[in-house]
């Protein structure tokens, strides 16, 4: 039952392909969008030549982690043909969990050695509990997800600000240990340790995607999940497993947020849902269940980040990035359905 | 246990119902002043906003899609008879406002339905373009509406308070429009099964396409019955009231897969949230509560319609095989 994207076989390899079969073949491809994003790079550079900076680059490039973790998660559950509106709620509420245990001013373990790992630990599972809730009446109580998120979310949100006025008197979480904002700051090899995490977490989750049985599992549920349940596949424990992913993705986004601002505010995040959702549909995976994959996602993201930066740096004003967001959000829909009649007319 | 059962269904096809009834007896038990024909109109004029675009809503998703432009929508129109309106007379500026919305509404039917976009897809970008052409055109300031608008805000027609007026003309108009007529059984058949209501020649396209113009009218309609009742809008103005709808209409009844779901249910779901934080506030309960409690009572009233789903499922099941372990 698993959708595998079709795989491009070499059809016309005996005769050198012709521009238009080429053009049409990376049309087709999975890497679509990254064409897409040099594109646009090269597109944007002769009025914007920052871009390719290096500087502008890694700010992409940190910029980019938080949001890719979230969508991450996301990817698992539209896959599932589910969706989670609380992802922000989930950041939120792990910010201001994970600081209320490490701050210096009355934190659950401020001043103490497990400050920052019993930290992320609350946050992690800040994360979980919210991804069960949320998994758990999907499949016991039988709620669309949308309306489970749509609730979970508001609840969170709410719940986040006022869990703040118990151990702030200002509307944020401050004066956490120095060695927590290394998270945001510090390199690895070079390489921001950021990236390395969000880095490991794209790998991983590819590899669960596409190599594991609960890969497939994921895949059979979204494109029917009578089918997957007659072949024997435990339908409700995956539904379960994707909630949990995106929650603890969430709350992964949440320490990546939390050390960067060096303080826990229950707003962080708040407005990165219809980032997070449009990147990933951008990336190619169908809202319908059955379709996705983490790579696309990896350039849904890079591409919204893009546009996103390049408005910033041509000093577009806050509309012209919501226009021009909006558009390439439905540009990116109709090249899709394009490419899919085009699929089907072959 | 067939007694018991029927009296379990009976319990769960009531549920938002019984749901309500307890929230008053519970707030009513607390506070004295809750019982009021005066607060009843308070509840009422306030849901009235949410409730009109909840009713749009209602179409949208009967035909098995989604609107999330509303709140951007409602944003547009408000900038619009803020910025370029201010000496005409209301009729006009209500005018102007129905043909914005219907017209961004035709704009998300046409993508829809002629160019076979996901409705998510298309009305999250025009989330983003509308708010975008809003906040362009008001260079993010605040904007004031002019005294005539205001005005409304006390006015009445035949003794009832504006605002209600409005709201009842519309939900009448939707009853009539669903209930009453072909379109409106079209409507429910699109929904409940699209490939069939194609066999059996009915225009579908045409039919989703009139759902988003509604939704766009009615979200014209309810962000001026909303800039009467606050005379001022900023940026962030509608801002996730898609959300309220929806929730307003699931609250109600309405599936959001498509061919269930009533007008009055969701007005019904409207009133229910409005109540609920109309209660809060009178029996002066820390306002940090209020999205707690709204979120938990849509929580349970879903939570109870999934149950029955499933309940009714199971009685309507006739047993062969022992039932499997759910």
């Amino acid at each position: 039952m698993t959708i595998t994207p079709v795989a491009e076989t070499a059809t016309g390899a005996t005769q050198p392909p012709s521009v238009l079969r080429r053009l049409g073949r990376l049309m087709l491809s999975e890497y679509f969008v990254l064409v897409l994003c040099v594109a646009y790079v090269l597109a944007i550079a002769p009025f914007v030549p920052e871009i390719l900076s290096w500087e502008v680059a890694s700010n992409i490039l940190s910029d980019m982690m938080p949001l890719l973790v979230v969508a991450i998660g996301q990817t698992f559950v539209l896959i599932i043909a589910g969706i989670d509106l609380s992802v922000t709620a989930i950041v939120s509420m792990s910010a201001v969990v994970g600081a209320s245990v490490m701050t210096g001013t009355g934190g659950y373990l401020g001043d103490t050695a497990f400050a920052v790992p019993g930290a992320v630990l609350a946050m992690l599972f800040t994360g979980l509990v919210i991804g069960a809730i949320n998994g758990f009446s999907v499949i016991r109580l039988n709620m669309p997800s949308f309306i489970v998120t749509l609730a979970t979310r508001m609840f969170f949100a709410g719940a986040a600000v006022w869990y703040v006025t118990f151990h702030s008197t200002s509307s944020s979480i401050a004066n956490l240990p120095e060695s927590f904002a290394e998270f945001a700051t510090g390199h690895l090899f070079g390489i921001p340790l950021t990236v390395i995490a969000a880095g490991l977490i794209a790998v991983v989750a590819h590899v669960v995607l596409s190599r594991t049985r609960f890969g497939r599992a994921v895949y059979a549920v979204g494109a029917n999940p009578r089918a997957a349940r007659v072949s024997g596949i435990p339908v409700e424990r995956t539904i379960l497993f994707c909630f949990l992913i995106s929650g603890v993705c969430a709350s992964v986004a949440a320490t990546i947020y939390v050390s960067r601002m060096q303080t826990g505010s229950p707003i962080v995040g708040e407005n990165i849902l219809l980032d997070v959702i449009g990147a990933v549909v951008i990336g190619g995976t169908s809202l319908f269940g059955g379709k996705g994959k983490i790579v696309w996602t990896v350039f849904g993201v890079l591409f919204l980040l893009l546009l996103d930066t390049s408005m910033k740096l041509l000093g577009a004003s806050l509309f012209a990035i919501y226009i021009i967001k909006g558009g390439v959000i439905l540009l990116a829909a109709l090249v899709d359905v394009a490419r899919n009649r085009w699929l089907v007319g072959r | 246990m067939k007694i018991g059962s029927r009296a379990l269904l009976l319990i769960l096809q009531n549920a938002p119902v019984i749901l309500f009834l307890v929230l008053l007896v519970v707030f009513g038990l607390m506070s004295d002043r809750f019982f009021a024909f005066n607060n009843f109109r308070n509840i009422i004029i306030q849901a009235a906003p949410i409730a009109i675009l909840a009713i749009g809503m209602t179409f949208v998703l009967l035909t098995g899609q989604i609107d999330l432009s509303v709140g951007s929508s409602m944003y547009l129109t408000a900038c619009v008879v803020a910025l370029y309106m201010p000496d005409m007379p209301w009729p006009a500026s209500l005018f102007a406002v129905i043909a914005l919305g219907a017209l961004i509404g035709a704009v998300n039917g046409f993508a829809v339905t002629r160019l076979g976009i996901v409705s998510f897809i298309v009305t999250l970008a025009m989330l983003f373009v509308l708010r975008g052409i809003g906040m362009w055109l008001s260079n993010t300031r605040t904007l004031m509406f002019p005294d005539q608008i205001l005005t409304l805000n006390r006015a009445t027609v035949l003794g009832i308070p504006s605002a209600i007026f409005a709201f009842l003309v519309v939900f009448l108009c939707a009853w009539a429009l669903l209930t009453q007529t072909p379109f409106g059984r079209q409507v429910y058949a699109v929904g409940g099964d699209p490939d069939s209501a194609r066999k059996a020649g009915l225009p579908v396209s045409r039919i989703v396409f009139l759902c988003f113009v509604l939704a766009g009218i009615c979200a014209g309609i309810g962000g001026f019955v909303s800039i009467t009742q606050i005379g001022a809008v900023g940026p962030k103005y509608g801002d996730q009231v898609e959300f309220a709808a929806i929730a307003a209409a699931v609250l109600g009844g309405v599936s959001l897969f498509g061919g269930r779901g009533s007008v009055g249910g969701t007005v019904f779901g409207a009133i229910l949230i409005k109540t609920v934080q109309n209660g809060l506030n009178i029996i002066n309960a820390d306002p940090y509560v209020y999205p707690l409690v709204t979120a938990a009572i849509i929580f349970l009233a879903v939570a109870i319609d999934g149950t029955r789903t499933r309940i009714i499922e199971r009685l309507e099941r006739r047993t062969i095989r022992p039932l499997q372990a759910v």
